[in-house]
């Protein structure tokens, strides 16, 4: 197979949209490797999401529409990219974010070309055409710097809202698109339902204010609300609270949970542990609550308030 | 069905640090565990028998001292278990592991269904599950929440793909991943434990399978670490607003304000 100077980014959907990790992830392969950028991309006839996806300025964009591969499972994915890799030859790296598709479909593809594959990626670099990956392992207790000297394409799968993404005007992306593409279909899965739940109308990943609440403030989630709705922010927890009626999976920040990126995070009763501040390095200003005056969470804060949660949330309600 | 369950021994606490003497993971008195969502997919597979029939075999691969969790398997209830043990398979990343544990079930043979569990807290790659699903050429369904066999040789599952909820009819074979949701791990009973020194626990080598010396360990796995490191935690500036709650939520307010934190975008 020959060697193609290009690193291929695949472009993740969510129903109806780019997820936004794509866009994160073209921005930053531009910025550190001048290697052209191809985004992948999978659509019904129907669509048309490289529209959407050329704002960020990839060089190129391969387009292959098939009905059928829209709403794919796994291995009909990984057998359609192999298929593209036959077609145009085998890049230098293929990126995925690290969501659930692209940490299903990439390590299938690994397999199919028989390379390595970095895993949940918190940083990439180039050294020419080596990609030096960063990869937290032991629950981000850890970080490991991988490389894939011998073989190629080097993946990785990138943990989404690590970068940010950059939109650009110079309207010079090439679009290929595709209709002719071989790919086996897997006749073993059927995916009956595939839809958004009613409740996802508050999304953590995306919001512009964040309230979290950690096991010293969940006492006072009726004041939190209330500051919650003052501000139009969305309302986040640590891990141990999602064990409680109120909270479900979703509403976690952290390692396990979202990675977030708001404007605002206002931490209520948080410890700040490894794994819930990895969630949270990307917000932009952080005020924390502790009743602890040496709390682990102040060293990662812009502001911070020595006391109790309620004190606090009862006095800002006020003022705000 | 004949199903092989993937369990990895992993340290009990992932709270490690990096020995500086030897800038390698300190691990010393640190016990093993099976990783806690290879007990979601162990369970998962034991519920699936005890509708269907059939046999449950848990399978690892690992130094000998993995036999302590396979032990453990079959005390919860597994019927056979598979060490895959030699020093030739020592260093391998996921693609030289996958490789192997795809060998061992070839040697099996007539596998219906493979589960093992999301990831392991040791590792966090996740890439075990589709790796050996590809190596044997049969489908996968990852992250499952819950799993209903539906007839001998389909499954119902439920997952999420990331914020999407979807059911999926799969046919077997078939490769499933469980998340921590999927069959609740129950305890050992003492009957149990004595019953499973019963129970058939063999260690193949890489001269039990026919293997390609090319693809173990080391020299078949395409990633190296370069090196591993301590997180390092980026500090901020960390300053106190006064200790009196009102002063402090007016000097909040005005900071708000004044870095524009509370207007809205677009
Ligand atoms: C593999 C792994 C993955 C994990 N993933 C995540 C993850 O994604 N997200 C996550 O959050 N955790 C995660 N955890 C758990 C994590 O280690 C911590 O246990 C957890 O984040 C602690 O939550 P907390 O801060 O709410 O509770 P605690 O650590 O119990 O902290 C409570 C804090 O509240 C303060 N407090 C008490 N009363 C008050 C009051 N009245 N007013 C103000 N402050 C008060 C206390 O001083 C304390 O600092 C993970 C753990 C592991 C092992």
């Amino acid at each position: 197979m020959t060697d193609i100077r290009e690193n291929w980014i695949f472009a993740e959907k969510s129903i109806n949209k780019i997820n936004s990790a794509t866009f994160q992830l073209i921005t930053k392969m531009k910025s550190i490797s001048e290697i052209p950028v191809t985004v992948v991309l999978l659509e019904s006839q129907a669509d048309s999401f490289e529209n959407e996806i050329k704002q960020y300025g990839p060089d190129k964009i391969l387009t292959v529409k098939d009905d059928e591969l829209d709403k794919a499972d796994d291995v009909s994915v990984a057998s359609a990219l192999s298929g593209l890799i036959d077609k145009f030859g085998t890049p230098i790296s293929f990126i995925f974010a690290a969501t659930t598709f692209g940490r299903s479909v990439a390590p299938r593809l690994q397999a199919k070309l028989l390379t390595g594959l970095t895993a949940d990626c918190l940083d990439l670099s180039f050294e020419d055409d080596l990609l030096v990956q960063t990869k937290p392992s032991y629950g981000d207790n850890i970080m490991c710097e991988i490389v894939i000297p011998d073989f190629k394409p080097q993946m990785a799968t990138v943990r989404p809202n690590i970068f940010k993404a950059e939109k650009v005007f110079d309207d010079t992306t090439k679009i290929v698109e595709i209709n002719d593409l071989n790919w086996d279909k897997d006749a073993n899965i059927q995916i009956t339902t595939h839809v958004l739940p009613a409740k996802t109308d508050e999304n953590l990943a995306t919001a512009d204010r964040i309230v979290a609440l950690g096991r010293g403030g969940k006492q006072d989630l009726n004041n939190a609300n209330e500051l919650a709705n003052k501000i139009n922010a969305t309302v986040g927890v640590t891990r141990p609270l999602t064990d409680m009626d109120e909270f479900d999976q979703s509403q976690q920040i952290g390692q396990s949970g979202e990675t977030v990126a708001p404007d605002l995070l206002i931490n209520l009763g948080v410890s700040g542990s490894v794994q819930f501040t990895a969630g949270i390095e990307n917000a932009n200003t952080i005020v924390s609550v502790n009743t602890d005056k040496h709390a682990p969470i102040f060293k990662q804060s812009d502001y911070c308030f020595n006391g109790s949660s309620e004190d606090f949330l009862k006095a800002l309600n006020k003022v705000l | 069905m004949k199903i092989v369950v993937g369990l990895k021994q992993v340290p009990e606490t992932t709270n490690v640090k990096i020995n500086e003497k030897t800038k390698n993971i300190d691990r010393r008195g640190v016990s093993g565990v099976i990783n806690k969502y290879d007990r979601n997919a162990l369970q998962t597979a034991l519920d699936i028998r005890d509708v269907v029939g059939g046999t449950v075999i848990a399978m690892s691969m690992g130094p000998n001292d993995f036999a302590v969790s396979l032990q453990e398997a079959l005390s919860l209830g597994a019927d056979e278990a598979v060490l895959l043990s030699d020093r030739a398979f020592g260093g391998a990343d996921t693609l030289a592991t996958g490789y192997v544990l795809a060998e061992a079930i070839k040697k099996i043979g007539g596998v219906d269904l493979v589960i093992m569990g999301q990831q392991s807290v040791d590792a966090d790659t996740g890439q075990m599950g589709p790796i050996v699903a590809e190596m044997l050429g049969i489908s996968q369904v990852t992250y499952a929440d819950e799993i209903q066999p539906k007839s001998d040789n389909e499954l119902r599952i439920k997952r999420y793909d990331d914020n999407i909820e979807q059911e999926i009819i799969a046919k077997t074979p078939l490769m499933l991943t469980t998340t921590g949701n999927a069959g609740k791990p129950e305890y050992v009973n003492v009957v149990e434990i004595k019953n499973s020194f019963e129970k058939p626990l063999t260690t193949w080598t890489s001269k039990d399978m026919p293997v390609d010396s090319n693809r173990l360990g080391q020299s078949g796995s395409p990633t190296v670490v370069r090196r591993i490191m301590s997180p390092e935690p980026k500090e901020r500036a960390g300053k106190m607003l006064s200790t009196d709650a009102t002063k402090a939520a007016e000097e909040l307010a005005g900071i708000l304000h004044e870095e524009n934190l509370l207007a809205e975008e677009d």
